[in-house]
């Protein structure tokens, strides 16, 4: 058992966020973390998500593959990965905007991460993070290999929240 | 010295779609007296409800295998292995420096019964990796077919994982007989997998088990009616 909890949570339609999630996660497990995996539920209606045959393809194997963040999750991470489509955070901004009424994020980390890194995705996650009293420490790379990118963001988070955890 | 772990006394869970019953702590089961047997750690019967599973999930520096009795199991992970695993086949996933990867029961009508094993990996942060092969079923029938062990090319095939353990499948008829010399130091875990057998005059019904230490040699003898099926463990 790992000393650092870290909760993944993410957003996806097509699979790339959900790839990005799972190194990220991979990563973490690496540095030593427990880690917990959680999709976000659609907003979108369920006609819109039909139209889409690849979305909806992916919905279903999704919806076997994770659960939904619970209540308890949050407390029990030290750190939440946060993945978003570059296309739509609003489903990762809902999520993390709701944790304040959970309980207190003080302390903890917020490591969003999104393709590309793109910067509309992220910011209001960052935001939301903030506001609810979360550290948020950027991925700030970029590079031609995200996958990568994202298992050594995953690393990262977790030895910072491993350091944090050391002084606190 | 022989320790009998009765079934009925393993720790239980129901969520429904999975009914499982653990020889060792695990999960929401925890008993300080049951942490696991030498270098194994948990040995989990599981019963998979048709097209339920376990979802994504990750596991750091340990020698995981599946050993199917019915049904079968679809296994998905994050070094791109994808595999539907059944009776008579082996899988075995060193989780190493790390792995995602998920696991349920790849029929939509028929239930799936398997056991979970874990060992404690002798090096920890190794490569991930996945092993999975099939063998005939007469392979083990009145003998012990190595199924897993810390060699790697052996003949007939099995699963290399970085322990110095070995475990072993057996089915016996009634009234069958092998033997296993166990060599000094060394220390063993039956565990009844279907049906009856006898250990050392010890009769082991499905879902016993039995801890083994300071014998030179085991006497498997299928009991009952049909005989049984069981998992031995050689262990350091």
């Amino acid at each position: 058992m790992g000393d650092i909890n870290a909760l993944v949570v993410f957003y996806s339609r097509y699979g790339t966020a959900e790839k990005l999630a799972l190194a990220a996660g991979l990563g973490a497990i690496q540095a030593d973390a427990n880690i917990r995996l959680r999709r976000v539920a659609d907003r979108a209606d369920a006609t819109s998500i039909a139209a889409d045959t690849n979305w909806k393809k992916n919905l279903d194997r999704m919806n076997r593959d994770y659960v939904a963040p619970r209540p308890t999750d949050p407390i029990w991470a030290d750190v939440i990965i946060l993945a978003t489509p570059a296309e739509s955070s609003s489903e990762v901004e809902s999520y993390v905007a709701s944790l304040s009424s959970i309980g207190s994020m003080n302390g903890k980390l917020a490591a969003p991460l999104a393709p590309g890194n793109r910067e509309s995705a992220l910011k209001p996650i960052y935001s939301a993070a903030a506001c609810c009293g979360l550290i948020v420490t950027p991925c700030g790379e970029s590079s031609s290999d995200p996958i990568a990118t994202a298992t050594a963001f995953g690393q990262r988070v977790t030895e910072m929240a491993r350091a944090l955890k050391r002084t606190s | 010295m022989l320790t009998l772990r009765k079934a009925e006394e393993r720790g239980k869970s129901d969520l429904g779609w999975l009914k499982s019953y653990h020889t060792f702590s695990f999960g929401g089961y925890s008993d300080p007296n049951h942490m696991g047997f030498r270098a194994l750690r948990v040995l989990n019967d599981d019963r998979v409800a048709p097209g339920k599973g376990f979802g994504a999930h990750g596991h750091r520096d340990m020698e995981i295998l599946s050993y199917v009795l019915e049904g079968q199991l679809a296994h998905k992970d994050s070094m791109g292995e994808e595999h539907v695993l059944g009776p008579n086949e082996v899988q075995a996933m060193s989780a190493g420096s790390g792995v995602i990867h998920s696991e349920f029961n790849a029929s939509e009508t028929e239930p799936t019964h398997f056991f979970q094993i874990w060992l404690v990996p002798g090096t920890r942060g190794i490569k991930p990796s996945y092993q999975q092969f099939g063998y005939d079923p007469n392979e083990k029938r009145g003998t012990l077919r190595l199924i897993a062990g810390p060699e790697q090319d052996t003949n007939p095939r099995s699963a290399f994982i970085n322990q110095d353990a070995r475990m072993y499948a057996a089915v016996l008829g009634s009234g069958e007989t092998i033997t296993y010399p166990i060599a000094p130091g060394r220390h063993a875990w039956v565990q009844g997998a279907a049906g009856d057998i006898e250990v050392n005059g010890i009769p082991l019904a499905e879902g016993d088990g039995l801890a083994v230490s300071d014998e030179s040699s085991l006497t498997l003898r299928g009991a009952g009616a049909c005989g049984g099926e069981l998992l031995l463990f050689d262990l350091a």
